[in-house]
């Protein structure tokens, strides 16, 4: 993005120990609006621990991060939640025995007022969930009353990624692996919707391990490799040989 | 051409099959009380069909509807409770003694047993949330710590006649013919129902059944809802203890010893998933009433009471077992005996159920040979 934009969100001189281990070592990231940054990296690299910093889920040893400038912490993921950091986690995190709806609403179900007691507003979610699928991802399930085990694998990464863009507030959307279990045609679909949600103007952390993928969507690659970051570089300005050789560490100056 | 039809045909079918599945539970026990009904028309219809054996029969089903409702959310989590019979047990005892030695009101009392059954299955709740103690061996525990103490409050004390209260609440008739135990349990499975689909409660408590770690992942505070769950289950089984106490008018440390497999085989066959996630309140409260009139049948039958122990643990297994056959994907293969056979693992399982055969015939066998007049040794 241009220099003169900032950032909606940065994380300064992150470190994160686990006991004895130190997963990362001083790491910086940026985020911005309308923008798709990949977080490529090889296994054990700090990837997964990075994005559960910046969605709340850990708390970095020492470090900081900033939204809009403003530095603040979260204490768990509901608070990342409250300030528009969402995630898709790989395992999409749905209930299988629930409907789309329901899991649309997982954990932040509409009520209504009955006899003075605050019960939930089934209808309302069907009809929002439903609404949600159609204008934000262009998704129309055939029958919304099935458990969402019944689904296909797209489908399920659909509602995943539409219990997070529900939040009107939502600003950063980060993504753990979002095609690894689906073939060729739900691969497209899926990065199909990643660019709409960027052009809707989220900012989209999506970590990877499909170079193609990567090359396709995004728009900067966050290299990680052992802990610390070995280089940001522009998606336009690379090849997949210079990104797989900051991955492998084979040169390392390329940033 | 030729091949739409039967795409259309084979289409319709899995529809039918999808569309029937939410419902087996239900199904499934209707069919057997159908079963058990029809074999009772034929066998014993006089004795059975009577009114007064009808009542009878919704009586005993009355007793475990609070419990099978409850219970239906804490095996929709994933949960067990081992402890029900116990915590009825002790909570009755302790307002039973309130009542005769302290004089305490009954509609007090009322209220005191279901808080103190809240309080135990909250106790439960916290042992297998907090101190991490699985469930089947927490509650199996505090099982035996509940009847320790019925126990030592009430040795082998019967208290017996007790206000008219409470013998209205365990066999008493409302409007004339409804006994007002079915009464109380039909409201507990209705509210059990509303808890279930429209309460925060009731949604968790299927995502948790569902998926545990997604339910922590999206802010379900998972271990909040277990012990709402166990208080719930305790608050059920102390108001099945006031029932009891009120149906026998008397009770003693020993009473409500099969609660708990009672309750949970009618959960299980009423098609709630031991797996979680999956739970039917309307199938828990026919699989109530199928318990309720297979041992009545029994009864009528005139089969020795201990043949019920036998007829459950049967009941459970069959319906177990084809719940997990309805889930099983492939029911395609495997069918008959001969292929059964053939797979090495049955062929050394075979071998050993017959090497046990051919030593306990042989054992049967010199033990009649060398059998001798039995003495008085023994």
């Amino acid at each position: 993005m241009t220099a003169d934009e900032k950032p909606v969100i940065s994380m300064r001189g992150i470190k994160k120990r686990f006991g004895g281990v130190v997963a990362l070592d001083g790491v910086d990231l940026d985020a911005y609006a309308g923008e798709v940054l990949a977080i490529v990296g090889d296994n054990g690299a700090g990837k997964s621990t990075l994005i559960k910093i910046l969605t709340g889920v850990y708390q970095p040893t020492t470090g900081y991060i900033e939204l809009d400038g403003q530095r603040f912490t979260m204490a768990d993921h509901s608070e990342a939640i409250a300030n528009g950091i969402d995630a898709v986690y790989q395992n999409l995190a749905l209930a299988d025995h629930l409907t789309p709806a329901q899991n649309l609403f997982l954990g932040t179900e509409l009520t209504r007022k009955f006899l003075g007691l605050s019960i939930l507003d089934n209808r309302r979610m069907d009809r929002e969930a439903t609404e949600v699928l159609r204008s934000r991802l262009g998704v129309e399930l055939r029958d919304m009353n099935v458990p969402t085990e019944s689904l296909s694998g797209g489908q399920r990464q659909a509602v995943a990624i539409a219990r997070a863009v529900r939040h009107k507030d939502l600003r950063v959307l980060v993504m753990d692996e979002p095609t690894a279990a689906l073939g060729p045609q739900e691969t497209a679909r899926t990065l199909g919707l990643i660019k709409a949600l960027r052009d809707q103007g989220l900012a989209v952390v999506v970590i990877s391990h499909s170079l193609d993928d990567v090359f396709e969507i995004s728009d900067r690659v966050h290299v990680q490799r052992r802990g610390t970051c070995a280089g940001v570089v522009k998606t336009a300005n690379v090849t997949v040989e210079e990104v797989l050789g900051l991955i492998t560490g084979a040169n390392a100056a390329a940033a | 051409m030729t091949t739409a039809p039967t795409s259309q045909v084979s289409q319709r079918h899995r529809g039918l099959i999808a569309r029937i599945e939410p419902f087996m539970g239900v199904l499934g026990p209707l069919v057997m009380i159908v079963m058990i009904a029809a074999f009772m028309g034929v066998f014993e219809p006089a004795r059975y069909f009577r009114l007064s054996n009808m009542n009878q029969i919704l009586l005993d089903a009355a007793l475990y509807m609070p419990m099978a409702m409850a219970m239906t959310f804490v095996i929709t989590q994933r949960g067990i409770d081992l402890s029900i019979g116990s915590v009825a047990a002790l909570s009755a005892i302790i307002v039973a003694f309130l009542m005769k030695q302290y004089g305490f009101p009954a509609w007090v009392c009322v209220f005191i047993a279901l808080g103190l059954g809240g309080v135990m299955g909250l106790i439960n709740g916290l042992v297998i949330t907090r101190l991490k103690v699985p469930d089947l061996i927490g509650t199996l525990a505090m099982d035996l710590v509940y009847r320790g103490f019925a126990l030592v409050l009430a040795k082998g004390l019967v208290l017996a006649r007790f206000p008219d209260l409470i013998t209205e609440i365990g066999r008493g008739q409302m409007f004339g013919i409804l006994p007002t135990p079915v009464v109380i349990g039909l409201i507990t499975m209705v509210g059990g129902y509303f808890l279930l689909r429209n309460t925060y409660f009731g949604r968790y408590t299927i995502a948790i059944g569902s998926n545990p770690e997604a339910s922590e992942m999206t802010g379900v505070s998972v271990d909040r809802h277990k012990v709402y769950a166990y208080t719930l289950m305790g608050a059920m089984a102390a108001l099945a203890g006031v029932m009891l106490l009120g149906k026998l008018n008397a009770i003693q440390a020993t009473s409500a010893p099969y609660f708990n497999l009672h309750v949970i085989a009618a959960v299980v066959v009423g098609g709630t998933s031991l797996f979680g996630g999956r739970p039917s309140i309307l199938g828990s409260l026919a699989g109530v009433l199928l318990l309720s009139m297979m041992i009545n049948a029994l009864v009528t039958l005139r089969i020795e009471f201990f043949w019920q122990s036998v007829a459950s643990g049967v009941v459970i297994i069959l319906s177990v077992a084809t719940y997990a056959w309805l889930q099983k994907k492939d029911r395609d293969g495997g069918g008959s005996v001969g292929a059964a056979l053939a797979n090495p693992d049955n062929k050394k399982i075979l071998i050993l159920a017959l090497i046990f055969a051919v030593i306990l015939a042989l054992m049967f066998a010199m033990g009649a040979v060398l059998a001798a007049p039995p003495g008085a040794s023994g």
